[in-house]
């Protein structure tokens, strides 16, 4: 089963965009095994609209651990499960609190362990930055593309693309990522999924 | 600082769940991780809890080890500076390599292999070394019959440790042939891989603390590159004694008054005696192997028998000191 890591900072629409996709799949009822950093594992299955109200939030660091979601490709003629994993999001600086520590750790054990990279960009914030002064080499955002990116398998999404100004944080974005796949999408909306699908059944 | 130290992510996953570093910094040291990486290592598949619990585990049995201090005191201190050395490296600080070859000196059963063996453990669960496994050599492994033998036979050796420490016991001997001796050949292969292959593996001599004391004086060559030296003191009879307490309730049996009194004269008698075995956790061993024999011979007839009864070893059942000798010698 090849394993599919979704990540970036917090905030950026991780978990919404991966249950969207799995909405987008067709499955009805999400199945998501939880992942303590400590090693714990426990699975709760959801109706996709009360997985998207109790697991998704406005607040950074909703996601407190590894959440996976199993979803069936269908390749050719056969069927190929792919594991989603929804990570917590990573800063730059060090953390407070240290379950949350511990849970970046988690999420960057995971991405060397994961053949398909969906790494999430707030395309909605990147359009307000001060776009004249871009991120250094200390943005995590460019590190993070910098290890991820030539390990295959790896896209950009640009989320919130519904939102005003969106535009131009995606074109910002294109700027600044030259040379990796930058996919549009609006996880609230819907729009923008069709390419997700596509890159993940590209990597099987 | 060993290059595979660097190497190792989840030291660097340790370091970002501890909070000493950020994760923009953790993802450039994985970065650098998977830069330098010539020959991709397979992803580890095991969890970073377990790698830092077989550490405390293993700091646990050496803690748990009866006397040793000099040798706590030293692993203590390598542990500390492999952490800061890590911290200063992804910091962008100067840090040095690590020499960590060493001479072991003292008496057979001071618990030389036994330190050896759990050093091994602690650097691998540090990233030191690769594997961390031990490879235990005298001189007839090393030493060959004729000319060239000598050191293709040595360097098969060094091969098998690599990724681990290789313990060489009496290693003195291998300077004690003479001029034309092989052992000369064997230690200037040893030197030259020592060189060749830097951060691959440790050196650990071991033997008598007089014989090994000449040994590395006459040695420039070696006594520049052993920087650590641990002397392995004989046990006095107090520590003995906690030895033998701690082998007994290990396998559920326990001495009685009288037992203890006999066992402990019979050990001070042993510490003067001078002989090979005085003060040596081994004679410790034997002498309670037998007696847990000599007590099975003393029950085994017995229709009924308490729990305590296949507990308690009595006066009885350790054997005096005539006997002894006389198994010993």
């Amino acid at each position: 089963m090849k394993r599919c890591i979704v990540l970036g900072k917090p905030n950026v629409g991780k978990t919404l965009l991966v249950l969207r996709l799995a909405d987008y799949m067709k499955v009805k009822d999400v199945d998501i095994t939880f992942q303590d950093p400590g090693g714990a594992k426990y699975s709760r299955k959801y109706p996709m609209d009360i997985a998207v109200r109790e697991l998704v939030g406005a607040l950074p660091h909703q996601t407190k651990c590894l959440q996976s979601v199993s979803i069936e490709f269908r390749a050719g003629k056969g069927k190929k499960t792919v594991e989603l994993m929804d990570t917590t999001g990573l800063i730059e600086q060090i953390h407070d609190d240290p379950l949350t520590r511990k849970a970046m750790a988690q999420t960057l054990s995971a991405l060397r362990g994961a053949q398909i990279i969906i790494h999430i960009i707030d395309a909605h914030l990147a359009g307000h930055e001060d776009a004249v002064s871009d991120p250094t080499e200390r943005d995590l955002d460019m590190q993070l593309a910098a290890f991820a990116g030539p390990r295959g398998g790896y896209c950009i999404v640009a989320n919130k693309m519904d939102l005003p100004g969106a535009k131009r944080g995606l074109a910002r974005i294109r700027r600044l990522f030259t040379g990796y796949k930058v996919l549009p999408v609006s996880a609230a909306t819907g729009e923008g999924l069709k390419e997700v699908r596509r890159h993940v059944l590209r990597n099987l | 600082m060993p290059a595979f130290e660097r190497r190792n992510p989840n030291l660097v996953l340790v370091g970002l769940e501890e909070g000493r570093l950020s994760p923009v910094e953790a993802i450039q040291a994985l970065r650098t991780s998977s830069d330098s990486h010539t020959k991709k290592r397979e992803i580890e598949t095991e969890s970073l809890a377990s790698s830092e619990w077989r550490l405390n585990e293993a700091l646990t049995e050496l803690d748990s080890l009866i006397g040793l201090t000099a040798v706590k005191a030293l692993v203590r201190e390598l542990v500390a500076y492999i952490r800061i050395q890590r911290i200063r490296e992804m910091r962008q600080l100067a840090s040095e390599a690590l020499v960590l070859h060493m001479v072991f000196s003292g008496n057979p059963g001071t618990g030389k292999t036994t330190c050896a063996r759990l050093m091994g453990k602690l650097f691998r669960e540090m990233g030191v070394l690769e594997k961390g496994h031990l490879v235990e050599r005298e001189r007839a492994d090393l030493v060959g019959e004729y000319i060239g033998h000598t050191a293709q036979k040595t360097r098969d050796q060094i091969k098998k440790a690599l990724g681990g420490i290789l313990f060489i016991d009496e290693a003195y001997s291998l300077a004690t042939g003479g001029e034309k001796d092989f052992g000369k050949e064997s230690i200037s292969t040893l030197i030259k891989a020592m060189e060749d292959n830097k951060d691959r593996f440790i050196v650990i001599l071991a033997g008598y603390r007089e014989e090994m004391a000449k040994f590395i004086q006459s040695n420039p060559g070696i006594r520049s590159r052993f920087p650590i030296h641990i002397e392995f003191p004989d046990y006095t009879v107090e520590e003995l004694m906690l030895i033998a307490d701690l082998m007994l309730k290990k396998r559920d049996y326990r001495l009685d008054l009288a037992a203890r009194a006999r066992l402990e004269a019979h050990l001070s008698r042993n510490l003067g005696s001078n002989s090979e075995h005085s003060g040596n956790a081994r004679l410790v061993r034997n002498i309670i192997e037998r007696a847990i024999r000599r007590q099975a011979l003393r029950l085994v007839d017995r229709k009924q028998l308490t729990r305590e009864e296949l507990m308690l070893i009595r006066r009885e059942d350790i054997e005096g000191n005539h006997e002894a000798v006389h198994r010993f010698g």
